[in-house]
């Protein structure tokens, strides 16, 4: 039993690095733009779909095709907030929040269905990352798996790093801090604002490439991580890129868990998707700033 | 100017009378869900247009009602108008309970919140499927046994009409300014004497209680109920609605719920392009016509009457 508790637990770690990047790119846009972007798992699902495209029609190798899928998704997420945010950075706007959550919500109705039209309701499966799988003992792990997970360790590293140790991350905090502040010292907060946008949609799309040889792509795979990655940014605390990392993983690692600890096995499989809004409604409602919450959380 | 508003009124109601006797059986069935989601979208305005309170969670409360109802009458051999009655009832209840532990919480959090608690109440129908029949569904006893869908249909009018009577009473009433007032800004809200907590409570309590007895209406009428009525889905279908109407008037929500459901069935042939229009409709109405598409066609109406034809108040309100 610990035995396959520990294997749970590996597995649920690989997810929970997922979710991670996932939220954190969720985390970037809140910090900055000041919303909750309702879309994000749309972007995700988008991601692994141009990474599928990206091998199949143009013949890119698995692992490059990431980071084409992420500059695919950087560039939709950029098209997106180009066309129909800037309103939220207009002072004449009434109710901004309101705003972002409706429209959000109407880019993932919209891109759902469109996605179902384009690319069909049947899975599809992207060719292997790395064929075969790790073994140790009764360990097994299939590389894909392994590979992801490493993968999105080294995203999340490049992440910090560049938000804390480039002047383009600075600047960006500095726009999560205080706008007008941020515009005083010269930094162009427009670009600010399409920038985090566009890199939290980047960092999605990565997700949903990586992803997409471990669990097949629907056109509704969105719709999970999207309430999972708001349970990790509600834990986490809205806004905080190594909160959600740290969150990320503990909610992938207590699902897995969850999962494996559910008396009736198909009931729990059932009920694991129905685990991390748990926590996320409990969360709100004990702690609704979080593990390590900031303030700043309104558009001035 | 009243007369005509009147005269109107009269019209409408002559139609909506006779709707049964114009049309065929198969869009006299979309008119009686064109009413369903009418009723449903105008909750969902009080709630959101009026109070502000964000909810992704509206079509939980339509299929608690809806699922409460069917099984009220099959465990205790309800009469079936009861079993409505007391799963209206029971989503009033709940939705007083899901608006009084989100007092704390408001904005984007309470849409996330409800978002949740509607996810998790759908994964509940779909797991517990000993007692809800599941994914393939739930069989409910009908309300009129009659060939013919026009009993149906009046039922789901008065059931429109009493629920828009009493919402708009409501949002006429002094409590309305206090739904807007809550809205706009609750703390200054409550400095200016508001009950906050209780009107947050009571705005959750109703709109749900509404959105309940619309989903007990629609078991009995489609016989079948599935956990799909509680999606995320249905949710956008029922925001697009009320936005592309209006989400800020209770009329322009209906008519945009009545207008969407129309086009739903008359783009059958488009199949799933349909969704993508209504999320491409909702998109723009937000970006260029916050106030929802009737507005802005009313707009255009006025402008286009000679100044002559409007009372002074309506000529002080254009300018």
């Amino acid at each position: 039993m610990a035995e396959y508790l520990l294997i749970q637990s590996l597995n649920g770690l690989v997810i929970g690095v997922i979710y991670a990047v996932i939220a954190a790119g969720l985390t970037i846009i809140f910090s900055i733009l000041k919303i909750v972007n309702f879309a994000h798992g749309e972007i995700y699902m988008m991601g692994g779909y141009f990474g599928y495209f990206v091998i199949s029609m143009l013949g890119i190798p698995p692992i490059p095709a990431i980071f084409v899928a992420m500059a695919l998704a950087f560039l939709l997420s950029v098209a997106l907030e180009r066309a129909l945010l800037t309103p939220l950075y207009s002072p004449t706007t009434e109710r901004k929040s309101d705003y972002g959550i409706l429209v959000t919500f109407g880019i993932s109705i919209f891109l759902r269905n469109i996605a179902i039209i384009l690319f069909g309701p049947f899975p599809l499966r992207p060719p292997s990352f790395f064929s075969g799988a790790l073994v140790v003992g009764d360990f097994v792990m299939t590389w894909d798996r392994v590979f992801a997970a490493g993968a999105g360790v080294a995203l999340l590293g490049l992440l910090v790093l560049f938000l804390g140790r480039t002047s383009w991350g600075q600047a960006l905090n500095a726009v999560s801090q205080s706008r007008e502040s941020a515009a005083i010292v010269g930094i162009n907060d427009r670009l600010a604002y399409t920038m985090a946008f566009g890199l939290g949609g980047a960092f999605a799309g990565a997700a949903g490439a990586l992803v997409g040889p471990i669990y097949a792509l629907t056109p509704s795979m969105g719709l999970q991580p999207d309430t999972q990655a708001f349970a990790i940014v509600v834990l986490g605390g809205m806004g905080s890129v190594g909160g959600s990392i740290i969150a990320g993983i503990l909610i992938g690692v207590s699902e897995s868990l969850f999962i494996a600890l559910f008396p009736d096995p198909s009931r729990g499989l059932s009920y694991a998707q129905a685990f991390s809004l748990l926590v996320l409604m409990v969360v709100l409602l004990v702690r609704p700033t979080g593990l390590f919450g900031r303030t700043h959380t309104a558009m001035e | 100017m009243r007369a005509l508003r009147l005269a109107c009124l009269a019209g409408l109601a002559a139609i909506a009378l006779a709707f049964p006797h114009l049309v065929n059986a198969y869009w006299l069935t979309v008119g009686i869900l064109a009413m369903f989601y009418a009723i449903i979208a105008a909750s969902w305005t009080l709630l959101v247009g009026y109070a502000g309170q964000f909810s992704f969670g509206h079509m939980a409360f339509v299929s608690l009602g809806a699922y409460a109802a069917a099984l009220l009458v099959q465990w205790l051999a309800l009469p079936v108008p009861i079993g409505m009655l007391v799963g209206a009832l029971l989503a009033m209840v709940v939705g007083a309970g899901v608006g009084f532990v989100c007092l704390r919480i408001r904005g984007p959090y309470l849409a996330i919140f409800t978002m949740a608690f509607s996810e998790v109440l759908r994964i509940v129908f779909l797991t517990e499927n000993e007692i809800t029949g599941g994914a393939s569904g739930l069989n409910v006893a009908p309300l009129f046994t009659s060939r013919s869908n026009a009993p149906y249909y009046y039922v789901a009018l008065g059931l429109l009409v009493v629920s828009l009577a009493v919402m708009a009473a409501m949002v006429h009433s002094r409590w309305g300014l206090f739904f807007r007032a809550i809205r706009e800004n609750e703390q200054a809200a409550a400095a200016a004497g508001v009950k906050v907590v209780r009107f947050r409570i009571l705005v959750f309590a109703v709109a749900s209680g509404f959105a309940g007895l619309a989903g007990a209406f629609y078991g009995p009428f489609i016989g079948i109920l599935t956990p799909d009525i509680g999606s995320v889905d249905q949710m956008g279908l029922v925001v697009a609605m009320a936005v592309i109407g209006g989400s800020e008037s209770l009329v322009a929500a209906v008519i945009g719920a009545l207008s969407v459901e129309a086009l739903v069935e008359a783009l059958r042939a488009y199949g799933q392009w349909r969704l993508v229009l209504f999320g491409l409709l909702l998109l723009l109405t937000m970006r260029f016509a916050r106030n929802g598409l009737l507005a802005l066609a009313w707009e255009q109406v006025r402008r286009l009457t000679p100044a002559s034809w409007r009372t002074p108040h309506a000529r002080e309100a254009a300018e």
